[in-house]
C-alpha cells in the first residue's frame, strides 16, 4: 500500500478569540487525490494555508513521511516539495510561459545570468510532454495571452516539472470552462499516474468526486468526513457539505431506511 | 542522468530528467520556421506590443525627419551640426535616459520614488561636498552612497508601512528637499578647486559630436540591461511587480527585491546628479531646477512601454522613451517653436504616447 506523505494532527488555529480550525487530523498518502470539501467558511483556506506553511498553526503537529517538522514555514516546505497553486494568481500574467515556469528556481551560471535559451527549450518539452497542454504556440508567449485552464495547466506542468511531491490546489475549477475543467481533472489523473500527491480543494462534489481517492469534509472548523470514494456516494457527501454533522446523520438514517 | 544546473545546490532546482540528450535534441521549439522572413515573422510576434518595440519605430522615423530637414536647410533646422549633437542630445538624453531607467525599473517592481528631484539635488551636493572636501573619487563614492541611503530609507519606510509609494515618497520628497537646505545651509554648494581635467573628462568631457555622459549611458544600459532581462535578480523584478501573490507562493521575498530595486534606484540617481554637477558646477540646495526629473523620469519610462502598475517594461524602452521627449524638445527648439509654451507639446506627445502604449498591449502574445 501507499506510504504516508503528510500527517497532520490536531491542528488548531485561532484568530484572536476566533477558533477557525479545531482539532483537525488527517493523512495524505503518497500518489493520491484527496478532496477537501466544505462550504465556504468551513475553515479550508486556513487549512491550505497552514499545510503549504504559509500561516503558522496555533497548536497541532505537522509530520512529513513520518518525521515531526518542527516551526513550518514557507521555506520548510517548499524544500519538502509542497507546491500551492491559489486560483488565478499562480502566474505572472505579464511574463512569457518559461520565465514564468522557472520563476525563482532560474537556471543560471555561476553570475546569476539565466540562460535563457535552455530555459525555452525545456520549458517547450514541458508543455510538450509533462502534461499536454492544447493550443500553446511557444513558452515565449506571455501568460495573459493564455486562457484560465491554460494558464492552471501551465502551473501544474511547472509543479510536476520541478518535481513537487505534493500539490495543493486552491478551488482550481472555479473560474473555468467545463472543458477546461474536464481537462484539469485529467491533469490530476496524470499526476496521481506519476506518484504525485495531490489536494483538491473544491465546494464542487462533482468534480471532486469524479477524481478524488478519498474526500474530507468539513465544517465550522472540524473534520466531519474522512471517506474512500468506494465508500461514499454524492449524496452523502452532499448532505454531508450542506447539512454538517447533523445532515450526515440524517441522511445516513435515512439511507437505512 | 538529472544534471546539477544550479551553483547552489539548491533542492528545488532542475533535477528531473528533462535535459538528456533524448530529450532536448527531440524537438526544439515547436512551429519554428526555418527560412529567413519566416524567423523574422515569428520573432516578431514576441516582440509586438511589448512597448519598445513601437516607440523605436516612431523615434527612428522621427530621427530620419530630422536628418532629411538638417540635410535639405541646415541653417534653419541644425540637427546634424556638431554642437547641436554633442551640446544639446549627448547631454540632455544621457542624463534622462539613466534617471528613465532608475525609475523605470523600480516601477517594474511595481513601486514608485516620487522624491527623485529632491534626493538628485542632495546627491549632488554630497558629491560637490565630497569631492572638495576628499577629492574626486570619495566624491563619487558620496553621491552614489547618498543616492542609495535615500532610496533605501524611502523603500523601507513603504515596505514596511505598506503605505502605497506614491504617498510616502511625495510626503519624503519634502523631507530630502528640507534635508539638502540643513545639510548644506541656503548657499549654492560649488565645485570650486576640485574641477579637475579627470573629473571634467569623466563626466562631462566634449569629444567634438558627443560627450561623455553618453558613454556613461551606454555602459548603465548594457549593465541594466544584463541585470533586468538576464539576471535572476531581474526575473524576481518582474515576477514580483506583475504578481507579489504568485512570486511569494514560489518562495521569493518580494521585500528582498523591492528593496533591491531602490538601491538599484538611488545607484542610478547618484550617478546621474553627478553628471548633473560637473555639468552645472554649481547646485543650489532646496533648488527647483532637478524638480522635473522626477516625473519627466516617470514620463519616459511609461512613454517606453513601461507599465504604470508594475510587472512590464524593458531597458531599450526606457532609453528610447528618453530619447523621443528630449528629441521633440530639441526639434522644437530647432523649429523655432516659442519656447514659453514648449512644454505643451511635450505634455501632449507623453499623453498620446501613453494611449499608443495602451492601444498595443492588447496585441501582446
Amino acid at each position: 500500500m501507499s506510504s504516508e506523505l503528510l500527517r497532520i494532527q490536531g491542528i488548531t488555529k485561532k484568530y484572536g478569540p476566533n477558533t477557525v480550525l479545531e482539532d483537525v487530523s488527517f493523512t495524505i498518502n503518497s500518489g493520491e487525490v484527496v478532496g477537501l470539501l466544505g462550504d465556504n467558511g468551513a475553515g479550508k483556506s486556513t487549512l491550505v494555508k497552514i499545510m503549504s506553511g504559509v500561516v503558522p498553526a496555533t497548536s497541532g503537529s505537522y509530520f512529513w513521511e513520518s518525521k515531526e517538522i518542527q516551526n513550518v514555514n514557507r521555506q520548510k516546505t517548499e524544500e519538502l516539495g509542497v507546491e500551492t497553486i491559489f486560483q488565478d494568481s499562480a502566474l505572472v500574467p505579464q511574463m512569457t510561459i518559461s520565465r514564468n515556469i522557472f520563476m525563482g528556481r532560474e537556471l543560471t551560471n555561476k553570475l546569476g545570468i539565466m540562460k535563457t535559451k535552455k530555459m525555452d527549450e525545456i520549458a517547450s518539452e514541458v508543455l510538450d510532454t509533462v502534461v499536454t497542454i492544447e493550443g500553446i504556440k511557444s513558452p515565449r508567449q506571455l501568460v495573459q495571452s493564455l486562457s484560465g485552464g491554460q494558464a492552471q495547466a501551465v502551473a501544474i506542468a511547472r509543479a510536476v516539472f520541478f518535481k513537487r511531491s505534493l500539490l495543493i490546489l486552491d478551488e482550481p475549477t472555479s473560474a473555468l470552462a467545463v472543458r477546461a475543467t474536464e481537462a484539469l481533472l485529467d491533469y490530476l489523473r496524470q499526476l496521481k499516474s506519476e506518484g504525485v500527491s495531490s489536494v483538491l480543494v473544491t465546494h464542487n462534489l462533482h468534480h471532486a468526486y469524479a477524481v478524488c481517492d478519498r474526500h474530507i469534509v468539513m465544517n465550522h472548523g472540524k473534520k466531519i468526513l474522512d471517506v474512500a470514494r468506494e465508500d461514499t456516494t454524492v449524496e452523502e457527501l452532499t448532505a454531508a457539505v450542506v447539512g454538517g454533522v447533523e445532515g450526515l446523520r440524517l441522511f445516513r438514517e435515512s439511507a437505512k431506511k | 542522468m538529472p544534471e546539477k544546473e544550479s551553483p547552489k545546490g539548491d533542492q528545488h532546482v532542475l533535477t528531473a530528467p528533462l535535459a538528456t540528450e533524448a530529450l532536448t535534441t527531440a524537438r526544439k521549439q515547436k512551429g519554428r520556421p526555418t527560412d529567413f522572413m519566416g524567423a523574422v515573422r515569428y520573432e516578431l510576434q514576441f516582440i509586438r506590443g511589448r512597448g519598445a518595440f513601437e516607440i523605436s519605430i516612431i523615434t527612428g522615423v522621427l530621427v530620419l525627419c530630422y536628418i532629411v530637414a538638417s540635410i535639405i536647410n541646415p541653417s534653419d533646422f541644425a540637427f546634424l551640426d556638431p554642437y547641436n549633437l554633442s551640446g544639446v542630445i549627448s547631454q540632455s538624453i544621457p542624463v534622462l535616459a539613466i534617471l528613465s531607467i532608475a525609475a523605470g525599473v523600480l516601477m517594474i517592481s511595481g513601486e514608485y520614488d516620487l522624491s527623485l528631484g529632491p534626493a538628485l539635488t542632495l546627491n549632488a551636493i554630497a558629491f560637490i561636498r565630497g569631492a572638495e572636501a576628499y577629492g574626486l573619487w570619495f566624491g563619487i563614492f558620496a553621491a552614489i552612497a547618498s543616492g542609495v541611503v535615500v532610496a533605501l530609507v524611502n523603500g523601507l519606510i513603504v515596505v514596511f508601512t505598506k503605505i502605497p509609494s506614491f504617498i510616502a515618497t511625495l510626503g519624503m520628497s519634502f523631507f530630502w528637499a528640507g534635508a539638502s537646505i540643513f545639510l548644506n545651509g541656503t548657499n549654492a554648494a560649488m565645485l570650486v578647486n576640485s574641477r579637475s581635467d579627470l573629473m571634467v573628462f569623466l563626466f562631462a568631457q566634449d569629444f567634438g559630436t558627443f560627450r561623455s555622459q553618453l558613454i556613461w549611458l551606454v555602459i548603465v544600459g548594457i549593465l541594466s540591461w544584463i541585470f533586468l532581462h538576464r539576471h535572476r535578480m531581474g526575473n524576481h523584478i518582474f515576477a514580483v511587480g506583475g504578481n507579489a501573490a504568485a512570486a511569494k507562493a514560489i518562495s521569493i521575498n518580494p521585500i528582498k527585491v523591492k528593496l533591491l530595486s531602490y538601491a538599484f534606484f538611488g545607484a542610478l540617481v547618484g550617478l546621474a546628479s553627478i553628471l548633473i554637477a560637473v555639468r552645472t558646477s554649481s547646485i543650489q540646495p532646496g533648488g527647483t531646477a532637478t524638480a522635473d526629473f522626477t516625473l519627466f523620469a516617470i514620463a519616459a519610462a511609461v512613454v517606453g512601454g513601461t507599465s504604470l502598475n508594475g510587472g512590464k517594461g524593458s531597458i531599450i524602452g526606457m532609453i528610447v522613451g528618453a530619447a523621443l521627449i528630449e528629441l521633440i524638445k530639441n526639434g522644437l527648439l530647432l523649429g523655432h517653436a516659442p519656447g514659453f509654451y514648449i512644454t505643451l507639446f511635450v505634455g501632449v506627445t507623453i499623453v498620446i504616447a501613453a494611449v499608443f502604449n495602451k492601444l498595443m498591449e492588447g496585441k501582446a502574445a
